[in-house]
């Protein structure tokens, strides 16, 4: 607490206050940087000055990148040589002849892998590796990329930074997927920075990691253990954490912020992370195969587009842009992967347009995103909707450590739980009547009970799935 | 509805990119990217409170001292009295307790100031000499890193006032490049380094100071610029003659100046004659740039990233806001000739937080060098702030400056328009009489021209007086 009149120090490692490393010998403050540590600052200064340009300035600057992408890709990729028409060739390049471009999906490229590679990638956007496959639809795709594509999401790593004021100084602990199955319980893994985009030009905190495969009660004991500043790990896998630590009376004294990536954020989570470990939420939408797609805006709780780095359009479903209030299919397009051009790819997502912010960034505002379609539930009379479980209120109801709700048929649901004792009959009313009072409709229920219910191949869990044939 | 937005003015304009295909975000040069990573850093330093960027300071000044002590002949003694201890964390105390010094020990001190061991990271090492206004020239050794700072700030200046960098610059100072002569002048493509370093400017026309003011009237007219670059008096003049002949530049968007005290009336004359404000900074060849004018108001932010700078009053004692003091100033990255604690020679007004949020300290008014101060026949010192607005106004004054030549007498040196009647003249005289009081003798001198000090600088007043040089 701060008497009135009386200015709060600043922490001097807390980002913006936080000095970059020198390369000069001598000079401390202002620092000089090396080269690559420069690059990334100076990529930093540009973010810094678009965010707050106008709408139609930003969207100006994304269609002179992308007439540079669209005219390479026309040249270079085999894929798009028709596709694209004469769309790169002609002096005006707009949004009227953008949106003539078709979507292209998922399945377009797991079909043709091959023919979206660039036959031609510029040699100083150096080497090109495997970005990702993300598999949490069950559909891997393979997307090549290039260490400039690298050098960008380092960018928006470290924008992230800047926007929640993160002290550098701090201790992170992450839980999440390891693809090298390393960082298990009960030691986990530990680093000695936050991990390049921060490590290349600031001096960071320790890190620590631990496999999303440990159980929620070793996640728990690793973390009081660990006693972090900042957790970074899945929305939905912190929320059985958060109620581990409320019911046993666990506490991380330390933690400042809770960051979540990856998946949808169940609706309670915000006031569960407030009440338990008196802290807010930063959520932030990527995917492996573009990066990132939006950030939690430093004052609100939603998103702004990371229009420098793609552009992302939500359409609706006769593929026309949403307005504010508007849901609908995420669609992105790369702006710097000149290995293999994403133009216009649907990622499967879906979100809801916001209304400009008035925080006074011009970047678009992503309201919520609300996952895949196969995370919709359809009704009887054929409406869908994104549910809201309110998982919480059930487990208040019954002694539940994990659940899923999956819709088998029209009007049918099957609620999977893995529990701490076989449930009466009475808490089984009590939790299907609970569910169809959340989702709006009397479905026939039927429990399965687990001892554990598997995540995606890469830590994803979906609280909701729908397996009816969309 | 919001006004449109230039896509060339700062902060829209997007650096050059030096990876094909990569337009924007640009991904710059290794010596642009250096020379933006210092800007990001300035853009969030000055917000930063002062406590913070003083700390800062000190942490770099610690790195100084050190490489001063250790290497520096003229300040191992120094500061070893002061108590200095590079194992020691610096602090203000210990600060104030190093001597301050003066011109004239840089003068003379110029072999013990020069560091024996420059960091070879630091660049190549090259000799400046200051204009040398008050017949004093010095010369200091300056480094590659001085000179990259000194860019930065340049740029931050361009950032400060949201230049639109595809407009036209024009350049009238002496000393200038060959070939920049009236009536030609040089025109060149871009604004030079630092600015297309990192950005594509607009093209830049530079003129020397070698023809007369109504020359470089016509040439400016000629060249019809966005941005007239020149120092103060040379931009009053200027404003002076356009405003008395019509001579438009209609163009025109700011007069930047630099170099000398702003005469109490610029400000109003460029507004009055062009229509457009006038940006002040306040730099020396030995440091670089000291301080610049704040994006929203008249008054000076000191470039704390390059320099320390200390108001302080006859007895070493910081001034408080609205107190006029010393200008005491310390380079934080010049290792080949560190200046710590050095009176400049000229003095500022100190001035309070500034309102648009800036961290970094605030000068109310750069009042000019101590022989710019008269001495009044009782003992006091006053700085000289004439109403030599309504004189121009009144009469046929082409150039004017007033000299004390002893503690009671004032030459008022003229270049007339036209030949004065005694009227004129006897009217002149009563200006300067009524201004300055009847305790001073007033005599006026009529002179074909008069010359400014090697730098260009001019000075309205100057004061001849023994031991106030």
């Amino acid at each position: 607490m701060t008497r009135a009149g009386e200015r709060p120090t600043p922490t001097v490692s807390a980002l913006p206050h936080a000095v970059p490393k020198s390369a000069m010998p001598g000079m401390v403050w202002p620092a000089l940087p090396d080269p690559p540590a420069s690059r990334l600052l100076a990529l930093q200064l540009q973010l810094e000055q678009s965010q707050w340009w106008p709408p139609e300035v930003i969207e100006a600057r994304q269609f002179e990148q992308l007439k540079q992408l669209i005219v390479h890709a026309q040249r270079t990729v085999p894929f798009y040589a028709s596709r694209l028409g004469g769309l790169g060739s002609g002096p005006t390049f707009d949004r009227a002849r953008w949106m003539q471009i078709p979507v292209l999906t998922r399945q377009d490229v797991q079909l043709n892998k091959e023919s979206l590679l660039s036959r031609a990638v510029p040699p100083q956007h150096g080497a090109v590796g495997e970005a990702s496959s993300s598999g949490s639809t069950g559909r891997p795709i393979t997307v090549y990329a290039t260490d400039y594509v690298t050098l960008l999401w380092q960018a928006f790593t470290l924008r992230e930074h800047f926007w929640h004021r993160r002290d550098l100084a701090g201790k992170l602990c992450a839980i999440r997927h390891q693809p090298d199955g390393g960082a298990m319980p009960p030691g986990g893994d530990r680093l000695t920075g936050w991990g390049p985009s921060t490590d290349i030009a600031y001096r960071s905190g320790p890190c620590s990691m631990l496999n999303i495969k440990a159980s929620i009660r070793e996640q728990a004991d690793w973390l009081v253990r660990e006693d972090p500043d900042y957790l970074l790990t899945y929305p939905t896998s912190v929320f059985e954490l958060l109620r581990f630590f409320r019911e046993h009376g666990l506490s991380l004294p330390r933690l400042r912020e809770l960051r979540t990536f990856s998946e949808a954020t169940p609706a309670d989570l915000r006031n569960v992370a407030r009440e338990v470990w008196g802290v807010r939420v930063v959520d932030m939408y990527s995917a492996r195969e573009v990066g990132y797609i939006a950030l939690q805006c430093p004052d609100h709780e939603h998103y702004h587009a990371q229009s420098e780095n793609l552009m992302v359009e939500i359409l609706n479903e006769s593929g026309a842009r949403c307005g504010p209030g508007e849901i609908g299919r995420v669609v992105v397009t790369t702006l710097h992967n000149f290995a293999m051009p994403l133009i216009r790819y649907d990622i499967g997502d879906y979100a809801e347009v916001g209304a400009p912010c008035p925080c006074g960034r011009g970047l678009p505002v992503l309201k919520r995103i609300l996952g895949r379609v196969r995370n919709m539930l359809t009704l009887p009379n054929g409406e869908r909707h994104w549910p809201s479980l309110h998982a919480d209120v059930i487990h208040k109801v019954a002694p539940i450590l994990q659940q899923q709700v999956v819709q088998v048929g029209l009007n049918a649901l099957e609620i999977r739980l893995v529990v701490a004792r076989p449930l009466t009959a009475a808490e089984e009313t009590a939790v299907a009547a609970h569910t169809c009072a959340s989702l709006r409709h009397r479905f026939s229920i039927a429990f399965r009970y687990f001892k554990d219910i598997p995540r995606g191949p890469t830590g994803k869990f979906e609280e909701f799935m729908s397996e009816l044939d969309t | 509805m919001s006004d449109p937005v230039n896509p060339h003015a700062l902060p829209y304009a997007v650096p050059h990119s030096a990876l094909p295909g990569a337009v924007w975000p640009a991904v710059p040069s290794d010596a642009a990217s250096r020379l933006l990573a210092l800007q990001l850093q300035f853009e969030q330093s000055q917000w930063w409170p002062p406590e913070v960027i003083e700390a800062r300071q000190f942490e770099q000044l610690q790195q100084v001292l050190a490489h001063a002590q250790r290497t520096v002949p003229f300040y191992g003694p120094r500061l070893a009295a002061a108590g200095f201890d590079p194992r020691m964390p610096l602090n203000r105390a210990l600060w104030s307790r190093i001597p301050i010094m003066t011109r004239r020990d840089v003068q003379l001190g110029k072999e013990a100031l020069t560091s024996r061991a420059i960091p070879p990271a630091h660049g190549t090492v090259r000799e400046v000499t200051t204009s040398g206004s008050t017949g004093r020239a010095i010369t200091i050794l300056a480094t590659e890193v001085y000179g990259i700072v000194w860019q930065a700030i340049t740029l931050r200046e361009h950032f400060w006032h949201r230049r639109d960098l595809s407009a036209k610059l024009a350049v009238i100072r002496s000393g200038a490049a060959v070939g920049a002569g009236y009536p030609e002048g040089l025109v060149v493509p871009s604004w030079g380094p630092p600015t297309d370093l990192a950005y594509r400017t607009g093209p830049g026309a530079i003129l020397n100071t070698s023809c007369d003011i109504a020359d470089q009237a016509e040439w400016l007219a000629r060249q019809n610029p966005d941005y007239l670059l020149t120092t103060a008096t040379r931009a009053l003049e200027l404003a002076r003659l356009c405003h008395r002949t019509g001579l438009a530049l209609n163009r025109l968007r700011q007069v930047r100046t630099y170099g000398e005290a702003l005469a109490e009336d610029l400000r109003e004359q460029c507004r009055e004659t062009w229509g457009v404000p006038v940006v002040d900074m306040y730099s020396s060849q030995e440091i670089g740039y000291m301080a610049l004018q704040c994006p929203l108001h008249e008054h000076y932010h000191v470039q704390s990233e390059n320099a320390l700078m200390e108001i302080v009053d006859e007895q070493g004692h910081p001034c408080r806001e609205g107190e006029t003091g010393r200008v005491v100033i310390s380079t934080l990255h010049n290792f080949a000739t560190p200046l710590i604690r050095y009176e400049i020679g000229d003095y500022a007004e100190a001035g309070g937080a500034c309102p648009c949020g800036r961290g970094l300290p605030v000068l109310k008014r750069i009042v000019g060098r101590v022989r710019n101060m008269l001495r009044m026949p009782d003992g006091n010192s006053r700085w000289p702030n004439f109403m030599l607005a309504g004189a121009h106004k009144d009469l046929p004054i082409a150039q004017i400056q007033i000299v004390q030549t002893a503690l009671d007498a004032l030459e008022l040196r003229a270049v007339p328009e036209k030949p004065f009647s005694a009227e004129e003249e006897a009217r002149l005289i009563e200006y300067i009489r009524h201004w300055a009081g009847p305790q001073f003798k007033v005599s006026l001198r009529i002179v074909d021209t008069i010359p400014r000090g090697p730098g260009g600088k001019f000075e309205e007043f100057m004061s001849l007086i023994e031991g106030h040089a």
